[in-house]
């Protein structure tokens, strides 16, 4: 068993340490701060379908045991394929016109993704964007679905905090600009909408 | 493959041939509360606007009503039944 210590550490990187630890060991043991990195770390590796034991200590600290028992993880993922596609949401909103229009056609488009053969590796949700990743969202459901596929669903941080919506993340991990601009970057794809 | 998708098995679909329609019935069904969903239509219903709002069996008296009380009927209305899509009600004006 892998055992990493991401106390002190700022989101996303407590998420980026524990995907790399699993990368490298079938089990792993996180050292956590309470609150965000706890919350995303464990949401991240149960939408991984990871079993997740959580402790905490005298300290207030938590401990995070991660196990990869499920056996079909992978064939899953290979049911699945990703082609390093980033799809970046800037909005709530796909397209120009009516709002209303605009919000149903970004909702089906989403749900869309369920029924395509090919997934993208990873959907990055920013500005108003994170009104989907976030608590009344009616894509949360097929948002689950996606991450339980492979489908990494990061929102940013930033734009949660700005829009007040910090506690009401719902689905993925929250990670910051830095990241965002290396995973544009460093993307073989990027659908923007 | 079916809890991978937004339908399963003994969900309800009501497909309109409308996006006007189901917009409008999305909004009258939401506004009573009633636990309902927009979703694309399957591919295998073929559907004109594409788009069908889910929901289930408890629920179907009260979106049934509420729908025809607005006068948004649906075209038809269909059930995942081992997964087959049974259409179980249809519009009597529908041409399907």
């Amino acid at each position: 068993m892998k055992t990493i210590d991401c106390r002190n550490m700022a989101c996303p990187a407590p998420v980026i340490s524990a995907k790399k630890a699993l990368e490298e060991a079938d089990k792993v043991r996180i050292h956590l701060d309470n609150g965000a990195p706890r919350e995303n770390v464990s949401r991240f590796a149960r939408n991984r379908g990871y079993e997740v034991e959580e402790l905490q200590d005298a300290t207030g600290s938590w401990i995070l045991t991660i196990s990869n028992t499920n056996s079909d993880k992978k064939s899953t993922e290979t049911n699945s394929p990703s082609n390093g596609c980033v799809v970046l949401i800037t909005s709530d909103c796909f397209g120009k016109g009516p709002e209303e229009f605009g919000s149903l056609l970004m909702k089906n488009f989403i749900h869309s993704l369920l029924e395509t053969s090919i997934k993208p590796s990873r959907m990055i949700f920013l500005n108003s964007g994170i009104f989907l990743t976030t608590e009344g969202s009616d894509v949360l459901e097929s948002l689950d679905k996606l991450c339980g596929q492979g489908v990494e669903i990061l929102s940013c941080g930033l734009c949660l905090d700005f829009f007040g919506r910090k506690d009401k993340l719902r689905v993925g991990s929250t990670t910051n600009m830095l990241v965002i601009a290396e995973e544009l970057i460093g993307a073989e794809r990027v659908i923007r909408l | 493959m079916g809890n991978r998708l937004m339908v399963e098995e003994g969900h309800l679909l009501a497909v309109f041939n409308s996006a006007h329609r189901v917009m409008k019935a999305e909004g009258v069904l939401k506004a009573l509360g009633l636990p309902i969903l927009l979703i694309p239509a399957p591919r295998k219903l073929l559907t004109d606007c594409g788009l069908a709002i889910r929901f289930s069996e408890e629920t179907r008296t009260a979106v049934m009503g509420a729908l025809e009380q607005a006068g948004l009927l649906p075209e038809f209305i269909t059930r995942l039944e081992e997964g087959n899509f049974v259409t179980i009600w249809k519009d009597r004006n529908s041409s399907r």
